[in-house]
């Protein structure tokens, strides 16, 4: 599960050095594989290309962004683009915000999914049922439904403008999320082990604690980083729960510089690469967990 | 790794109900289970309770209040002050009669089978790829989720200045390549930018069905594709006859998550084009959002919401219907 770098089992078997004669099916078979390599290459480099042109641009000065024909590959490196948002100090100030806020919404929702998917992995009967069935349809909520409501709560409580009140708003759809796909880890665990646990003297809560939870650390890992990204990337509540601008989170800081900005490209661009770069870090430093981990957890 | 994970799923599954058995009957003495302690306070099951409660105050909250405060009149103030009358379904038949909402409800639909449609073919395509292997397959699945987590603000940007009318690039090459003579204003011409927003949508969904997908072709049984291979079975014969019937039940499953997240798009089209031009883009997020916070008509905020809430209950049900059937 956790080793997702490795070769599939189908390439190694193209792959794998066939000693004897290679017959005609054998050689189809290996063209075949490398025409799906060539085809899926080609592809994701134009899938991704969208992502080289903001790094392109952000990289260009204004003179060379409006340019007919436009510069695919900028030859000097202009780094004036990126000097002047990271010494703009509300952007900062939103980058800040955005990692208080993730961090925070990732350490409430471990503290309150891991037990709770723990509780609903070893429930058995109907209540547990009617439980996971709860935990799916909070999470097909649209965000704005929630957002409301919120507002008019927390503007009661004074949460409104406030770090706590993101974190716990972000909470709401994070927490759903990871108790589904945490639960499957848990419900995959050996028996065995807890009933050791519990045979030496550990209550329930020790049995998480000193089992459980190490034994699942990969799906934890998965849900840590899943909801660091989800967090990071909203922007309903970031819009509608904060009317101070000193106290906005990155996304809603961006979409100011989308109307602000709009005739300066290359500004714009790295302002969208500097506010991406956290999560694209943690998505790739951790890639291995968040792409097995979404496979194992995602459709159970 | 795909074995792996193919083994470890039946593995997964069948631990359930085989440790159900020793569990319920050890440890703990009948005698506790009978007297009247809900099973929801025993432990484990108890350690659910925090996170219940918390969704409870904060989505129950929002369900319910979203539901009062549709049914009533006098605005957000006197419904605060606990004032408010109850106007019954008014604010129902009001937003009906009301031809922005009506807009939405048909942008949102446009969009939502637009995108539908095209991500999972596309996403299904790029799944029975991955499936068959190639080299260096684990880093292409990697490198095509970047466009997932993404923040979909910056998905939104990019395409907004991919597809600008004076310097995007995609400009460029229609008018290099000779498609178009003049520059096309994708965003500000109302059916181009509903394909425009429906085309970004798809991009930024296209690799999260795609995972999906492939997980659950990765746990279709080998060895019947073995047999068909000896009887003589061509690649697109076991496709149509094999692989789409047995993908039956996760397709159903990755369509119903893929309807459900599309129909609650915001970012993106908030970002490209706010809803327009002329409320093309304004698909009832943008319509609830609009509602509430820009014209703070809280109560048809409100009720549209409470749409909003119905549109993934049904899909739900109906999607708990067909997993019992399978």
């Amino acid at each position: 599960m956790h080793d997702v770098t490795t070769t599939d089992p189908a390439p190694a078997k193209g792959a794998a050095p066939e000693p004897p004669a290679i017959t005609a099916a054998e050689r189809r078979r290996r063209r075949a594989a490398r025409i799906r390599a060539v085809v899926m290459w080609s592809f994701i480099a134009l899938y991704l290309f969208p992502v080289y042109w903001m790094i392109s641009t952000s990289l260009k000065p204004m003179s060379d962004v409006a340019t007919v024909p436009p510069v695919l590959v900028p030859t000097d490196l202009y780094l004036g683009a990126f000097e002047s948002v990271l010494s703009n100090s509300a952007f900062l100030q939103s980058m800040r915000t955005s990692a208080i806020v993730a961090t925070g919404t990732m350490v409430l929702g471990l503290f309150l999914a891991v037990p709770a998917a723990y509780g609903l992995a070893r429930w058995r009967g109907r209540g547990a049922e009617v439980s996971s069935l709860s935990f799916i349809m909070a999470q097909l909520l649209p965000t704005i439904v929630i957002a409301t409501p919120l507002f008019v709560l927390f503007a009661s409580v004074g949460l409104t403008n406030s770090h706590l009140g993101l974190i716990i708003a972000n909470t709401t759809i994070v927490l759903p999320f990871a108790v589904i796909i945490l639960r499957p880890f848990f419900a995959g665990l050996p028996a065995e082990l807890e009933d050791a646990a519990r045979l030496d003297g550990c209550n329930p809560l020790q049995t998480l604690i000193r089992v459980a939870i190490p034994l699942a650390r990969g799906g934890i890992v998965t849900i840590a980083s899943l909801s660091f990204i989800l967090t990071w990337g909203d922007l309903v509540f970031g819009l509608t729960l904060v009317t101070d601008p000193a106290l906005r989170p990155i996304t809603a800081t961006l979409t100011e510089f989308v109307t602000e900005y709009t005739t300066y490209w290359n500004l714009l661009m790295a302002g969208a690469a500097v506010a991406s770069a956290p999560i694209l870090l943690t998505f790739l430093l951790l890639q291995r967990y968040i792409v097995g981990g979404l496979m194992d957890g995602a459709l159970k | 790794m795909g074995s792996v994970r193919t083994s470890q799923t039946p593995a997964a599954a069948e631990e359930a109900p085989a440790s159900a058995g020793p569990e319920s009957g050890r440890s703990r003495p009948r005698r506790t289970r009978r007297v009247g302690v809900p099973a929801v306070f025993r432990p484990p099951n108890v350690f659910i309770l925090p996170a219940a409660l918390f969704l409870l105050g904060t989505i129950g909250y929002a369900i319910g209040y979203n539901i009062n405060l549709s049914l009533r009149g006098g605005g957000l103030a006197a419904f605060l002050a606990g004032e408010a009358t109850f106007v019954g379904l008014d604010n129902y038949v009001e937003m009906l009669g009301d031809r922005r909402f009506r807009n939405a409800l048909w942008v949102s639909l446009l969009f939502s089978v637009g995108s539908l449609v095209f991500q999972f073919v596309i996403a299904f395509a790029i799944a029975l790829v991955f499936n068959a292997g190639f080299r260096g397959q684990s880093w292409v699945r990697t490198l095509l989720l970047v466009g997932w987590v993404l923040p979909p603000v910056v998905s939104g940007s990019l395409f907004r200045w991919l597809l600008d009318g004076t310097f995007g690039l995609i400009n460029h090459i229609l008018v290099s390549v000779g498609l178009t003579q003049q520059a096309i204003f994708f965003l500000s011409d109302p059916t181009l930018a509903l394909v425009s927003v429906t085309a970004a949508s798809i991009w930024v969904g296209v690799p999260f069905l795609t995972v999906l997908l492939l997980a659950g072709l990765r746990t279709l049984p080998r060895e019947i594709y073995e047999a068909a291979g000896v009887d003589g079975a061509g690649y697109w014969q076991s496709l149509r006859h094999m692989t789409l019937p047995l993908m039956k039940p996760v397709s159903l499953t990755v369509l119903l998550l893929a309807a459900i997240w599309t129909f609650k798009a915001f970012d993106t089209i908030y970002i490209m084009t706010g809803g327009g031009p002329a409320r093309a883009t304004e698909v009832l997020p943008l319509y609830a959002y609009h509602m509430a916070f820009r014209v703070h008509d809280f109560s048809t905020g409100a009720a549209a919401a409470v749409v909003l809430m119905l549109f993934p209950l049904i899909l739900g049900i109906l999607y708990l219907r067909s997993a019992r059937r399978h």
